[in-house]
């Protein structure tokens, strides 16, 4: 314990220097501008400013696009009790309660909860990263191919079984993901795989143009500027502050929300959205008023707001503790730590203390920052929706062009974002969540090598997966999600069968 | 289908052997494994709204804005950011959203010539040049 204040000592004195501070502001910043614009969301953001960052050292890099990833999902909650309109995935929950409570008036105490929640949250989220990531990379070095595979099916059955869509579309789009994955040079064998001779297709298929082309183009083909009411509520800086019951109704919400959040979050999938589902069912349930909860009900806004920043931290630690993402969006920061030469995973601690150590205690002061910034300025945020979204949209597809364009230089990677973008809005006019495809591209390469190796290892035994009981356990809890999911859904076969029966029998 | 696709031109991707796995294991499997899980949503759509409950009111709005967009793409590199990103921003503002020209023409050169200089300038990420000079 004594070493781990050691480390965030180190941390601090990286953190604190002016220059660390500017891009930990920059990134507070942009996140929540991103979070507070519909239509773009911190994937979008982080990746159109991924080739800023090629100027600079690894830590201010990751310092800065980190800081536009929790930065947004503080945004996300403007938009959603001002204007209905979730400006982040995460912050869907937050519409139904936050703007109930605008409309009664108490928009500013609304906002002020959120922020102050999201506050907690983060500080919650970033405390538990710095006692369990170091220990969790210490045991994860002992991990070898079969470990790693396990690992990350795992993951993709966790995602598949805590996502909002079926279990069998999440993994069908995993699937996808993975097949999109295995485009580019096998760097065992040296083949190339569906290059079609194009050079470009050699290096593989980017997670950025693929994340771009999902989740920014795919959204804005899927919204129409009529559809966007830019009816905005404004709230007045004197009623910020709660009164005392809204403060006593939000302490436990806060404090659930924190924990369940930074729980989801270290598991594989979209946490930081499910995390804001699961918590709204969790107050509405432990509420001695549940009638509330869409009336305006302050722990509608609080739990889920709470969640969302808890988990979005949480997300680090399979990040950076095992260098596996959890999400598109760790994916990219990933991403983004390799290409300056800093591979996550179990290493990064005793290799880049400086890194990893001023990571953590950036988002100490990232988050006082953004309470800082989100409150007094929230009029300034406020003027900004009111941009009509006509205006808005060649903004953000110009941004996209820009920002996948410049990884490379490759106007191939901007073809494939447009692609994208069209399959994208196929995906969700056929309601299949875009999310664990991108999460399945950027696990391919790591799950195809460890799964060859663990068989070449294994001279072709699958045995070697259940004699290594690291990797068995994982795989039994993949075992146990699958039956567990099948018999919700047997379940919910027969109920649909005997309510139809009972209906028949009425009649 | 894309399994069927996928299977159709993997034909020259070595498999290999369960003890020295070659390029076209990881593709094949998961190609299988795909064709499962459609099936499997095939076998189960009775549980899904019926396809023709989806709605394709934005399909013509989706496609002007691919097609706007496709030739921007097309000319970046030869036209320029400027040139090119304007084009698009106007495009979009004057055929598919039905704004003034004028307006739109001032907002896309004043947007686009800021985010030259944004990225060029104060990024030093220059953006691409195409047929201009500076």
């Amino acid at each position: 314990m004594v070493e781990t204040f050691q480390s965030l000592a180190l941390g601090f004195s990286v953190a604190l220097q002016p220059s660390m501070l500017w891009y930990a502001f920059l990134g507070c910043l942009v996140g929540t501008l991103v979070g507070v614009l519909p239509g773009i969301g911190p994937l979008a953001g982080i990746s159109i400013l991924l080739p800023i960052t090629y100027g600079l050292d690894a830590t201010r890099a990751i310092i800065m696009l980190a800081g536009i990833y929790y930065g947004s999902q503080y945004g996300g909650s403007t938009t959603s009790i001002l204007l209905r309109i979730p400006g982040e995935a995460s912050s869907v929950m937050t519409c139904i309660d936050g703007n109930a409570m605008a409309k009664k008036g108490r928009a500013g105490a609304a906002l002020c909860i959120a922020a102050v929640g999201s506050f907690i949250a983060g500080t919650f989220g970033v405390l538990m990263l710095t006692v369990v990531a170091p220990p969790l990379a210490l045991f994860a070095l002992g991990f070898g191919p079969p470990e790693y595979t396990a690992l990350l099916v795992l993951g993709l059955i966790f995602l598949a079984y805590m996502s909002t869509s079926s279990l069998v579309r999440t993994l069908l789009m995993a699937a996808f993901g993975l097949l999109l994955g295995t485009i580019g040079i096998d760097v065992m064998t040296g083949h190339f795989r569906y290059s079609f001779n194009i050079a470009e297709l050699g290096d593989g298929i980017g997670i950025v143009p693929v994340a771009v082309g999902l989740f920014g183009v795919g959204e804005i083909l899927a919204t129409p500027s009529h559809q966007v009411t830019g009816e905005v509520i404004r709230p007045k800086l004197r009623e910020l502050w709660p009164n005392r019951a809204e403060w006593r109704a939000s302490g436990w919400p806060i404090a659930r929300g924190s924990v369940l959040g930074f729980l989801i979050g270290i598991i594989p999938g979209s946490a930081h959205i499910i995390s804001s589902f699961m918590s709204y069912a969790l107050e509405k349930r432990v509420s001695k008023h549940p009638e509330e909860f869409g009336q305006g009900a302050v722990a509608g806004v609080a739990g889920p707001e709470s969640a969302n920043n808890a988990a979005s931290t949480g997300a680090f630690v399979p990040m950076l503790a095992l260098g596996i993402p959890t999400g598109p969006v760790t994916a990219v920061l990933m991403a983004a730590l390799l290409i300056h030469g800093v591979p996550p995973g179990p290493t990064l601690v005793n290799d880049h203390p400086d890194v990893f150590w001023g990571f953590v205690a950036s988002m100490y002061v990232g988050n006082l920052m953004l309470l800082a910034l989100n409150l007094p300025l929230v009029g300034i945020f406020v003027n900004l929706l009111r941009i009509p979204y006509a205006y808005l949209y060649p903004l953000i597809i110009m941004f996209c062009v820009i920002g996948v364009y410049e990884v490379n230089h490759s106007v191939v990677d901007v073809w494939i974002m447009l692609i994208m973008g069209v399959v994208g809005y196929g995906l969700k006019k056929f309601a299949f969540d875009p999310a664990p495809l991108v999460l399945g591209l950027v696990i391919a390469p790591i799950f195809e090598m460890s799964l060859r190796q663990a068989l070449i290892m294994s001279d072709g035994a699958w045995m070697i997966f259940l004699q290594r009981p690291v990797a068995a356990v994982l795989l039994a809890i993949s075992a146990g999600l699958l039956v567990l999911s099948a018999a919700t859904y047997m379940a919910r076969r027969r109920d649909w069968r005997a309510k139809l029966a009972a209906e028949a029998g009425e009649k | 289908m894309l399994g069927v696709v996928v299977f159709s031109i993997s034909g020259d991707l070595p498999f290999g052997t369960l003890s020295a796995p070659s390029a076209g294991m990881m593709p094949k499997v998961i190609t299988a494994l795909m064709m499962l899980f459609a099936a499997l949503i095939l076998f189960t759509a009775r549980d899904s709204p019926p396809l023709a409950s989806i709605d394709w009111g934005d399909r013509g709005h989706a496609m002007l804005v691919v097609v706007i967009t496709s030739v921007a793409v097309a000319t970046y590199q030869s036209l320029g950011f400027l040139i090119s990103m304007t084009g698009l921003v106007f495009a979009l503002l004057v055929i598919v959203e039905r704004r003034n020209a004028l307006i739109a023409a001032a907002y896309s050169v004043g947007l686009t010539v800021f985010a030259y200089w944004l990225f060029g300038k104060a990024l030093k990420s220059p953006l691409e040049r195409g047929l201009l000079w500076f």
